[in-house]
């Protein structure tokens, strides 16, 4: 099945390369050449995820990225060529769920997107796992904090759904990198730090204090079960 | 030589000029009080001595018989002594003194009818001598005054003197201490904001000094450390257009390269020989700028807040298994040493030694991770030709092939592989160098300071 890729780059021959590459790896690439555009676009027809530049002319891809955020969970994985901490954690801040680093290979590409819509769940029919007043039902993709229900992203939930299924045990950074973000090679600490603490924002009672999903210092996150 | 310090050596000069203008005031106090005393003391001896030869002459003149007692009575205390002379007779009387030790001189010039004063010591006693003529008997009169009381008083002056010297040449030398520490106290925080501003925080500046004196130093080090700043942002900002530009090209060519490759097969002959040569060498030059923008990174001080506990086999063992290939064994030492480190720079710096083993050696033969001495120390050993001893430091120099000179093929990556290990191995504080496998080969040793637990 064809993925339809949005891309979104002012650069108009990393447009054109990227876009032949990536319809060598079956998809079906749209392309926007700004922010403005990208948001019509996105409002016209719907895609399955969003290949963002940072650095665009007038509307920049952190408030693009805001405000697809705003809307809902759509896929988004920004691009960028500045390899600053600052940059890439702005970028997962306001929503992204993955980020690569020019230059970026199709092939390379490809794999992450797969990755990152990959079917979400896994678990059985009717399966509920509940940690305290945390209520996920990973076959449905809820998930319900006393009562009420709690919007995740793709991602959020697939981390979420990776911490609650090993049942209290750590899970290593590496371990998540690879089930929630399909990396195959070196993990990117700042990934899953920010995605850990959006999730921590949307699910624990003080985030400042998590209680629910716990930093293990050396080792990796775990639910804590007792909850 | 030893050297002393400033402030030292501003505390002597102060200790000794205070010790000398103490010592000169000292000196003088000595001599101007000592002389007075000593006049007064022969002064009030003298007219005591004669007022007592008066008598005694009265009495040789009405020629009583109580010369003795006389003479006896004048002795007034145990330590003084009466001497008359007359011719053929020496009447003493008080302290016993052999006349012969008396200075001859002095009797010499009573005799003669010249009165006179000197100070003696004789038997150990400090005495004032006043020698005064006898007219009428053609002799003299000489009394003995012990200074004993006197010279106690010379010895406490001269001791309390010399004490207030050396104290007040300790005094100097503390004062100096304390005022040049307090003069140097700006200088200790120069000293503080220049090696804040050497250890990476180029926003430490000295503060607004009041003290007209220190402005101009505080101002111009601090203009100075402005222009470090301004100069190293926009270096960092240079190098982030330059990461910018350089990588945007770049993607469109891998991307480009990419489509191209798939399709070799529709371009034959030379085109298509040419056409693989481009895509091969592309991927090459990708590599190469990515590991040169790395390398040249100014802002790395920034990353340096991302440093967390890491066990050094897991991570060994994670980058292995994410290479493809077949998948050599760790050989880990337990419990696993743990670092404190930059998860991304240390996965690149096994992932570029094992790169290293598979480009020139055929790949890595053994991988260890031990803990020995407080280091965390990872071994890649190879099974190539292994690295002439006179090649061993460059080979971790950029861009510097001289080593694997002869096994250059096809792809020999960026050139920067190893430079990037020993650049990322040197911020984690460790070390990275090459030696002979025993056996044959090449071992590559990384050490790293362990974490305390």
């Amino acid at each position: 099945m064809d993925y339809s890729v949005l891309l979104v780059e002012d650069d108009e021959h990393i447009r054109l390369a990227l876009g032949l590459a990536l319809g060598d790896e079956g998809f079906a690439v749209s392309d926007a050449v700004s922010g403005e555009d990208a948001l019509r676009m996105l409002g016209q027809s719907a895609f399955d995820v969003v290949l963002l530049d940072l650095v665009l002319p007038g509307v920049d891809g952190l408030e693009v990225c805001q405000t697809l955020r705003a809307r809902g969970d759509l896929p988004i994985i920004i691009v960028t060529a500045r390899t600053d901490t600052a940059d890439v954690i702005a970028g997962l801040e306001a929503g992204a769920d993955d980020y690569v680093t020019k230059p970026l290979v199709a092939g390379e590409l490809a794999a992450r997107i797969r990755a990152l819509l990959r079917r979400r769940g896994g678990g059985r029919q009717d399966e509920v796992l509940r940690f305290g007043g945390l209520e996920i039902r990973p076959d449905v993709g809820t998930v319900h904090q006393s009562g009420q229900e709690v919007h995740l992203t793709r991602t959020e939930f697939r981390l979420l759904v990776e911490l609650a299924s090993a049942a209290g045990r750590i899970v290593t950074r590496e371990q998540l990198l690879q089930r929630v973000w399909g990396y195959d090679y070196f993990g990117d600490t700042r990934l899953l730090d920010v995605h850990i603490r959006r999730l921590r924002r949307k699910v624990e009672p003080d985030p400042d204090d998590p209680t629910l999903v716990v930093t293990v210092r050396g080792a990796g996150y775990r639910i804590d079960p007792d909850r | 030589m030893l050297r002393l310090t400033l402030r030292w050596r501003v505390a002597m000069v102060l200790g000794l000029g205070s010790l000398l203008l103490t010592s000169t005031l000292a000196i003088a106090i000595w001599n101007l009080a000592s002389g007075y005393m000593l006049r007064q003391r022969e002064q009030s001896g003298v007219r005591q001595a004669e007022v007592n030869a008066r008598l005694v002459a009265e009495s040789l003149r009405t020629g009583s018989g109580g010369l003795n007692e006389l003479l006896t009575g004048l002795a007034t205390s145990q330590d003084s002594t009466v001497l008359l002379f007359r011719p053929g007779q020496v009447l003493t009387s008080g302290r016993q003194v052999d006349p012969t030790r008396l200075p001859p001189r002095l009797l010499e010039l009573g005799r003669r009818g010249v009165p006179a004063a000197q100070r003696l010591i004789v038997d150990g006693v400090p005495v004032l001598a006043v020698t005064l003529p006898m007219s009428s008997a053609g002799g003299a009169y000489v009394e003995l005054a012990p200074m004993v009381q006197l010279d106690r008083t010379f010895r406490f002056l001269s001791g309390l003197l010399v004490a207030c010297a050396v104290v007040s040449g300790l005094l100097g030398v503390a004062l100096g201490f304390w005022a040049s520490r307090r003069a140097l106290r700006p200088l200790t925080e120069l000293t503080n904001a220049a090696s804040r501003i050497a250890g990476g925080d180029l926003r430490a500046r000295l503060p607004a000094q009041a003290d007209p004196d220190l402005t101009p130093l505080a101002t111009t080090f601090n203009v100075t450390a402005d222009a470090l700043e301004q100069r190293v942002i926009k270096d960092a900002r240079f190098a982030g257009d330059v990461s910018h530009e350089l990588r945007s090209p770049l993607t469109t060519m891998v991307n480009a390269a990419a489509v191209l490759h798939r399709r070799r097969a529709e371009v034959p002959g030379t085109a298509g020989k040419a056409l693989e040569l481009l895509t091969s060498e592309i991927d090459r030059f990708a590599r190469m700028v990515v590991d040169l923008l790395e390398i040249s990174r100014t802002d790395q001080r920034a990353d340096d807040t991302t440093l967390e506990p890491i066990d050094l086999a897991v991570l060994v063992e994670n980058v292995i298994a994410a290479r493809p290939g077949r998948a050599v064994a760790v050989e880990a030492d337990a419990p696993a040493p743990q670092v404190l480190g930059d998860r991304r720079r240390l996965d690149r710096v096994v992932a570029n030694l094992l790169d290293n083993a598979d480009r020139h050696a055929g790949g890595a033969v053994r991988v260890a991770v031990l803990s020995r001495r407080g280091m965390a120390r990872l071994e890649v050993d190879d099974g190539g030709p292994g690295v002439p001893a006179a090649l061993r430091d460059r080979i971790f120099d950029r861009f510097d092939r001289g080593a694997r000179a002869g096994s250059r093929g096809g792809d020999t990556g960026s050139g920067l592989g190893l430079a990037l290990v020993a650049q990322h191995v040197q911020r984690h504080g460790g070390t990275a160098r090459v030696e002979q496998r025993p056996g044959g080969g090449a071992r590559f040793i990384v050490e790293i300071p362990e974490a305390d637990r």
